[in-house]
């Protein structure tokens, strides 16, 4: 599956299946409604030695859920030896800054990007 | 009535300027209110700043818009908690208020709960009263990755008091009408400096 939208949101692949692009809203209502994207997420795994990048430049606002799922994959990304992640973010967006330092905390090795 | 108060938690303020808004729980299927959850986040968040002065620490539009971010992040949370755990079938509004004071905003929420569902929560927010809501989050979300079948992490609640400063409150009371039913009001203060992230 190349692209999970909603009415709020959309999620698609690009870059070779290596990149991960969020736009919009995204406040589903607990993991099962997450599921789709964890997967998503979790098949970029596959090949370790390929840089993963979340573009989440354009997500404006993340529910409590959608942290859970993002933990979820940073923690599996994290037990994985040789997995390069990268988190695009926007200054420009208050929760990127305060909340996405949480995760760098599951993973240390994380790159956070703000422009 | 008698109340049970953990944390910070105040009488509504009569003086202050709110909104408040109330939903029938029998009104609509969980999964169209859910969307209306977004709906009455996003309307508060817009509403409180029209509200703020355009003056000091207010005046840039940066900070206004991690107001408005923080506000409709806490009135989503709340608002899912409510609708999640709502009792079912009894017929008590949910309802959640947004006041402002000179130098803080107060979001709160209440709703309906069984009598053990009460208990866990009650729990889980003396817990949190007790440990860095910090080093909490990280516990939570390593827990929620080793049990991915686990439901209720709180996690809510950690990242308004981890990312948004927030200092909640609950208030626990038995409700007249409904025994074994518990009204829970749960507060979530912001003061406006670090509402804004600006200190935080």
């Amino acid at each position: 599956m190349k692209s999970i939208s909603g009415e709020s949101f959309e999620v698609r692949l690009a870059e070779n299946d290596s990149m991960i692009v969020f736009k919009g809203a995204l406040r589903l209502s607990g993991m099962e409604d997450y599921a789709p994207i964890l997967e998503m997420l979790k098949g970029t795994l596959s090949d370790p030695f390929a840089p993963i990048v979340l573009d989440l430049r354009e997500l404006d606002f993340l529910n409590s859920s959608g942290i859970t799922m993002l933990s979820r994959f940073v923690i599996e990304a994290r037990n994985r030896d040789g997995i390069n992640l990268r988190f695009f973010a926007s200054e420009s967006i208050g929760w990127h800054a305060r909340s996405l330092q949480n995760l760098q905390r599951l993973m240390p090795a994380l790159t956070i990007s703000f422009t | 009535m008698t109340s049970e108060i953990l944390g910070h938690i105040g009488p509504p303020d009569e003086r202050s300027e709110f909104l408040s808004l109330s939903f029938s729980p029998l009104g609509a299927p969980l999964r169209h209110r859910w969307r209306n959850n977004g709906v009455s986040a996003d309307f508060l968040g817009d509403y409180v700043i029209t509200f703020l002065p355009a003056n000091g620490s207010m005046a840039t539009e940066r900070s206004q818009s991690e107001i408005r971010h923080a506000v409709t992040y806490i009135a989503n949370e709340f608002l899912e908690n409510a609708m999640k755990y709502h009792e079912r079938h009894v017929d008590i509004p949910i309802g959640i208020r947004l006041e402002l004071a000179g130098d803080h905003i107060t979001l709160s929420a209440s709703n309906g709960v069984g009598f053990a569902q009460a208990q866990r929560y009650k729990g889980f927010a003396e817990y949190i009263l007790q440990e860095n809501a910090g080093d909490q989050l990280v516990t939570q979300l390593e827990k929620s990755a080793a049990a991915p079948e686990s439901g209720e992490s709180c996690l809510g609640l950690l990242t308004m008091i981890n990312d948004y400063r927030a200092e909640l409150g609950w208030r626990f009371e038995f409700h007249p009408a409904y025994p074994g039913v518990m009204m829970v009001t749960t507060s979530a203060i912001l003061p406006i400096g670090t509402a804004a992230g600006e200190s935080a």
